[in-house]
């Protein structure tokens, strides 16, 4: 899997005084198996992006390669593609129709054509692989809680077996619990079946802690692309596009600032804690209780 | 997509049709449409044409924005346009297939219901792409305020009308994104049979309904918490106050009304 976008434009109501260009000039690359936070003020351009992974809007201008395979090309098959790039929208919970839990997960892989037991195996799966509790599949998406229903969406789209997983701020209106599950669930996906993730996000400190490489969004173009260590480096021109990198940064660089050598690029708490137990240690401002 | 539809929604540009009061314009429009109504010939519509094309030129608002609109409603004009050609009595015959007779007052009658059908959208969609809905409820408000002697409750008509004009862009924009969402789940809106289409909008409708629900509940949950009781003794912050163009706005559409009367005279004359 590799997904590939070259020269990116898109005009939202082109040529009416609504006119919005929402995408400019955006070139990226998607590998297999990365975990990607892509992040940017609300109004940046990240939902218009991911819709064009999988051909939901077609841009203005540029090209998009999947695997290889221009998918703006004529015969290409687009619902084939929407079935690789599982998409997740915003407040996913609003989509939700059918009479009952399993019914409503099934629906993606009944789209693709699949025989009846195996819709029903990946939608159970799917369902478990979000933690939703078996004696809930029977009953009706609307009486479940915000969280749960975010749950039900996600596994909606798991069941497709997608290769890629998008999803656009899963974690908008949940509480700080509801918020770590949701997180914490997709981080395990991410490692227990190599799917690729790209997470959508406004807010550094939630997807700091789990993707390996952070796409920064700023008025419909790339600002930066790396590591989440090589990003936030640049917290100074990231707080002046209003975007603020993780609390640890802040410290370790004031640290810094003020003589003491503690690694500027830790990007977790835990990262932050060794660096500066660390220092502490080498000018023996603690002992060690573990003996030699 | 769904969102190309144009009617009913407000173009946000500064022009002097904008700013006019929004009481000349619905009696602009309501005129309009009954000069519309009252001509029966081409020559007429020529007078119509320069009315409507004057106020458009003037409104700001683009030819093809305007033009859009008319796709919404592209059934019914070539519906009208075809009953209207092969059903109409007439003597000059064209030619004949099978029950279809095609005749010259056919195909006359057919292109002037054509032509007034198009000229009655695009008089009333040309209102609304330059009043904001909070604009146009006002008018009609203190339009109809009369009517409130005789226990027309003229203030509720005017806020459901607003409440329902404010909730069209709404609906559309849900309506878009739960598509998109279906879609990305496989959905399939244009291949298979009649009823493999219709069952392919149910997962659009039931999210459609619970979310104007919900947003309904909202809305009324909000009004309540700010103790909305309806319209008596309620004031308004901007009350409409008429400014010298819509003087000038008046005396233009009485221009107008009077070179209609004068050429309706003149055709009944010849
Ligand atoms: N359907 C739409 N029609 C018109 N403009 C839109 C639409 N969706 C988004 N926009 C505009 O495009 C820009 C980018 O929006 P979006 O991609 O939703 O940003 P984000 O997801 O980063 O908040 C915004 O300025 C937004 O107002
Ligand atoms: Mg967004």
């Amino acid at each position: 899997m590799s997904i590939k976008l070259v020269n990116i434009n898109y005009v939202y109501s082109k040529k009416t005084a609504y006119e919005k260009k929402a995408l400019t000039n955006v070139s990226l690359e998607i590998q297999n198996g990365e975990f990607i936070g892509l992040i940017g003020h609300t109004g940046s351009g990240k939902s218009t992006l991911i819709q064009h992974l999988n051909g939901l809007i077609k841009a203005t201008s540029g090209h998009i390669y999947y695997d290889g395979e221009d998918i703006y090309a004529n015969k290409y098959n687009m619902k084939e593609l929407r079935s690789k790039v599982g998409l997740v929208f915003q407040y996913p919970e609003h989509q939700l129709f059918e009479t009952t839990i399993l019914e409503d997960v099934k629906f993606g892989p009944k789209n693709l054509g699949l025989s009846e037991e195996e819709v029903e195996q990946r939608a159970k799966d799917a369902l478990r692989q979000v933690g939703l509790a078996e004696e809930l599949w029977d009953k009706s998406p609307f009486d479940l809680s915000g969280g749960q229903k975010r749950r039900v969406a996600i596994a909606g789209v798991l069941a497709m077996h997608p290769e890629v997983l998008i999803l656009d701020e899963p974690t908008a209106g949940l509480d700080p619990k509801g918020r770590d599950e949701i997180l914490g669930e997709i981080a395990k996906l991410h490692k227990e079946r190599k799917i690729t993730i790209v997470l959508v996000s406004h807010s550094m400190e939630d997807v700091a802690d789990y993707v390996e490489r952070i796409i920064v969004m700023n008025h419909s173009k790339v600002f930066a692309d790396g590591t989440p260590k090589e990003v936030f480096m640049k917290y100074k021109e990231l707080e002046k596009i209003g975007l603020a990198a993780p609390q640890v940064t802040y410290v370790m660089n004031e640290l810094k600032e003020k003589g003491i050598d503690v690694d500027t690029t830790a990007t977790t708490v835990a990262e932050a804690k060794d660096s500066i137990l660390a220092w502490a240690r080498k000018n023996n401002w603690i002992e060690d209780k573990v003996e030699a | 997509m769904i969102r190309d539809i144009t009617i009913g929604q407000y173009y946000p540009v500064d022009s002097i049709i904008h700013r006019l009061d929004p009481r000349v314009k619905l009696l602009g429009t309501l005129l309009y449409i009954i000069s519309l109504f009252l001509f029966d010939s081409f020559a007429g519509y020529l007078l119509v044409i320069g009315f409507i094309g004057s106020v458009i030129l003037a409104s700001k608002v683009p030819l093809s924005y305007i033009f859009k609109g008319l796709k919404a409603v592209i059934f019914l004009l070539l519906f009208t346009v075809v009953f209207n050609v092969f059903f109409t009595q007439g003597d000059n015959v064209i030619g004949e297939w099978w029950i279809f007779r095609l005749t010259w007052e056919g195909l006359y009658q057919g292109a002037f219901m054509g032509i007034r059908i198009i000229l009655l959208i695009i008089g009333s969609s040309i209102m609304t792409f330059t009043t904001t809905p909070k604009a146009l409820t006002d008018g009609l408000e203190t339009a109809l305020h009369p009517l409130n002697r005789i226990k027309v409750p003229v203030h509720e008509i005017a806020m459901m009308m607003s409440i329902a004009l404010r909730f069209i862009p709404i609906l559309l924009e849900e309506t878009d994104k739960i598509m998109k969402a279906q879609m990305a789940r496989g959905a399939d809106f244009e291949n298979g049979s009649m009823i493999q289409k219709v069952k392919a909008l149910l997962p659009i409708f039931i999210p459609l309904f619970v979310s104007a629900f919900r947003r309904a509940n909202d809305l009324a949950m909000a009004m309540e918490a700010r103790c909305y009781n309806g319209g008596t003794n309620r004031t308004k912050m901007k009350p409409l106050v008429y400014a010298s163009r819509d003087y000038i706005g008046y005396a233009l559409l009485g221009g107008y009304i009077a070179l209609f009367v004068v050429l309706n005279l003149w055709f009944a004359w010849f």
